[in-house]
């Protein structure tokens, strides 16, 4: 059995290399927004009436769905609103660090060649899979710590060294059981896309599961990881058990990985690869099929995704009257308009949040290209009578439908799952304001792939201000201009808001303005 | 007429220079070998001609017209084979091969598709991601032979193919040449060029060092062999 395990150590120390710049970023970023965040608080909630006022607006089911359960409503501090309305988000992005990590050392470098090279080498059949386990194993760890360490350094009220260890350890531990969890998913599944396709769906689908099982109280909140990871209840209970649970989920995970890996053959997944066409369809032998065939996988998957999220957010809406009848300050707050108002703002919120979610697949479609590009595939097709814009046109195309497409699914699974609360039309008319703001976006990345192709994630780190700008200016006083120089900060949010055209046209002339040099230069440069 | 033809090709990324003045020229109807060490700018030479990359200074002509301005015309007259076949693995070999033909417009000849097909022994209903290096090569392949182009790039074509494959590659490429039809060929092995090549070009580090017909070459070498006579022009000797 050791000799399954041959130098661990030294592919350990290679894997560390490899990873000193990508994961000290992760660590660095995510520790960095746990304090920047943090050290807001005192000054947003002062003092207990303010607490509150805001966990009793936590605690509607719109929110509950959103962030989690409210908890410890008879001492709540600083830190323990923090914790509520933070947390899950921490969690959501060490959780897609793990799946890029995991997916990067395992599925990655075995399509590509790299992991057979190192195969070949006097090492155990598990050696790579361990080190990898161990490597997530100890990122998490130092997230962790680090996040506690920095909530003790800021020490706002209501820090206690129980409650910062147990806020990051839930961040650390939730993102080791998806580091399992994708490690499976390297086994069963063959390509490397299919594996970051499947982390991402069960990510989407444990977030829906805490959703509805936080609103209605029922344990489908413990099944997911991200919904036990919440009922540490940082800076209140501070529980143990959830965090042994999740340690102990992320470890028998792993185990089953290892051992699938050690009985399956190197380049095979338990899901075999299947026989296909011997001809191409009439429809792919285009460049806009060519295209479409590209993306319809991901488009599919994110087209179901946001449709079922929309639905999951819709389905909570019947549960509004009941919450409010039920609540006396609720009814304070709002007062004469009544529900229809909470619904208002519900709805609002969803489409602020949910509408930069729909930007990440068109964002996606639109760097495809360049994707092509960087593994070497554009080559063979410039090099026939293949004007370059009618490829780039396709994925373009793609990725305008998408944009319609997706926030109508969004609107309509809202609609629907609302029990007749919500009005398809009016829904669908808030969730199509957006698209201006997607498309500059969208038109950024476009402009990007034309004149920096090498820095293309920067449309990335544009994107993640805006949400982080979006979300927590929503709950927290912030600047004006901090959102307003985000694309998503200019649009009217219906139906708190009244219509206007100008920003919407405003936006959309943006995006034209960032797009055409952008496909114009892509034209013009070197390929490859 | 000159199918191909180059003049003081540069091509600069940056501060490297990876073609410093490349001149060449190839005839119609004629095998032209392009020859020269790992990273002298064979590749580099022919993704200036395919107009994937821009040249900084000189020009490079395909059947007299700009190979950059004309990219998308001039394509319909060529096949191209690359070094490194990458292909969408999720595609079978005959969707790839398909798409290949079909980007090229107008109708294909799914005759002649099966003919490379039975030659090569290639499945073409195996996804991508199951082929060997060899049989990507083989799609590539199948997709340039069966095309009516009337130039053929082919780099590297023969890299991962056994010997056998390697002999009816150069029987397509000789009866390729029957029909009067030109081909440039980037190869790294000796028996292939001596083969087929009627004309030769050596690059190295970015220059054309040595060009000239077979029988001219045979005269450079002045008793030594094909191979012993390029090594010394690899080495710069």
């Amino acid at each position: 059995m050791s000799t399954s395990f041959a130098r661990m150590g030294t592919y350990l120390g290679f894997l560390i290399r490899r990873e000193r710049i990508v994961s000290v970023i992760w660590i660095v970023s995510v520790v960095g927004l746990v304090m920047l965040f943090t050290s807001l608080y005192p000054s947003l909630t002062p003092d207990e009436a303010t607490r509150l006022q805001l966990a009793t607006t936590m605690s509607s089911p719109a929110m509950v769905a959103m962030m989690g359960n409210v908890y410890g409503m008879e001492q709540l501090s600083q830190a323990s609103i923090m914790a509520q309305e933070c947390l899950i988000w921490y969690l959501v992005a060490v959780v897609i660090m793990n799946i890029f990590l995991i997916n990067r050392h395992t599925r990655v470098d075995e399509e590509l060649g790299r992991l057979e090279l190192f195969r070949a080498l006097p090492v155990g059949r598990l050696t790579g899979s361990l080190a990898i386990i161990v490597l997530a194993f100890l990122v998490n760890l130092i997230i962790a710590l680090l996040s506690a360490a920095g909530l003790i350094l800021l020490d706002i009220g209501g820090v206690t060294t129980s409650g910062a260890l147990a806020f990051g350890l839930a961040i650390g531990a939730g993102g080791f059981v998806f580091a399992g969890l994708t490690m499976l998913c390297a086994q069963v599944f063959s390509t490397s896309r299919s594996v970051s396709g499947a982390g991402f769906v069960l990510l989407g689908l444990f977030y829906i599961m805490r959703a509805l099982g936080d609103v209605s109280d029922n344990a489908l909140s413990l099944i997911s990881p991200l919904g036990l990871a919440l009922k540490v209840e940082a800076f209140y209970s501070d529980a143990v058990l959830p965090l042994v649970i999740l340690l102990i989920e992320g470890l028998v995970l792993a185990a089953a990985a290892l051992a699938i890996c050690a009985v399956r053959d190197h380049g095979a997944g338990v899901v075999p690869a299947r026989r296909g066409r011997a001809h191409a369809t009439r429809f792919l032998r285009s460049p806009l099929g060519l295209a479409w065939r590209l993306s319809r996988g991901t488009s599919l998957a994110w087209g179901i995704g946001l449709f079922v999220l929309g639905a999951s957010y819709g389905s909570v809406c019947a549960d509004v009257d009941s919450f409010i009848e039920g609540n006396e300050l609720m009814q304070q707050v709002v007062g004469a308009a009544g529900t229809g108002l909470i619904l208002d703002n519900y709805v609002a919120l969803i489409f602020a949040i949910m509408s930069m979610v729909t930007s990440v697949p068109v964002v996606l479609s639109v760097l495809r290209i360049h994707n092509e590009e960087k593994r070497g595939r554009l080559e063979q097709i410039f090099a026939k009578s293949v004007p370059r814009l009618s490829l780039y046109r396709g994925f373009l195309l793609v990725a305008l439908i998408e944009s319609l497409a997706f926030q109508v699914l969004l609107a309509l699974g809202l609609s629907a799952a609302s029990g007749g609360e919500l009005a398809m039309g009016a829904v669908i008319g808030a969730a199509l304001c957006y698209l201006p703001a997607i498309w500059a976006i969208a038109g950024l990345a476009i402009l990007l792939v034309g004149y920096l192709p090498k820095l293309t994630a920067l449309v990335w780190a544009v994107f993640a201000y805006t949400f982080v700008a979006m979300y927590f200016g929503r709950i927290m006083d912030v600047p004006e201009w901090v959102q307003r120089i985000t694309p998503f900060g200019n649009i009217p949010q219906l139906p708190i808001q009244d219509f206007t055209l100008l920003p919407l046209v405003l936006l959309t002339l943006i995006a034209i303005v960032l797009a055409v040099p952008g496909a114009w230069r892509f034209t013009q440069r070197d390929i490859g | 007429m000159s199918v191909i033809e180059i003049s003081g090709l540069v091509k600069r990324f940056g501060k490297l220079t990876a073609l410093d003045g490349v001149d060449l020229c190839v005839e119609q109807g004629e095998v032209h070998a392009f020859l020269g060490p790992n990273g002298a700018g064979k590749t580099t030479t022919i993704r200036c001609l395919l107009g994937i990359l821009r040249c900084t200074e000189g020009s490079v002509r395909m059947f007299g017209q700009d190979a950059w301005k004309n990219a998308v015309e001039l394509h319909r007259r060529l096949a191209f084979v690359p070094g490194d076949v990458n292909l969408w693995s999720n595609f079978t070999g005959g969707e790839v091969i398909d798409l290949l033909l079909s980007l090229n417009g107008g109708k294909h000849n799914s005759a002649k598709r099966e003919k490379y097909l039975g030659l090569f022994e290639l499945d073409p209903s195996k996804k991508c991601r199951t082929y060997s290096k060899g049989n990507r090569q083989k799609v590539a392949l199948v997709a340039a032979l069966a095309s009516d182009a009337e130039l053929f790039v082919l780099d590297e074509p023969t890299s991962g193919l056994d010997p056998l494959m390697e002999k009816a590659f150069q029987d397509s490429i000789t009866e390729i040449m029957q029909e009067g039809r030109t081909v440039f060929l980037s190869s790294h092995i000796m028996s292939e060029v001596e083969k087929l090549a009627d004309s030769v070009s050596i690059i190295r580090e970015g220059r054309i060092v040595e060009n000239g017909s077979m029988a001219d070459i045979a005269v450079k070498a002045k008793g030594r062999t094909l191979e012993e006579f390029f090594i010394a022009e690899y080495e710069g000797r």
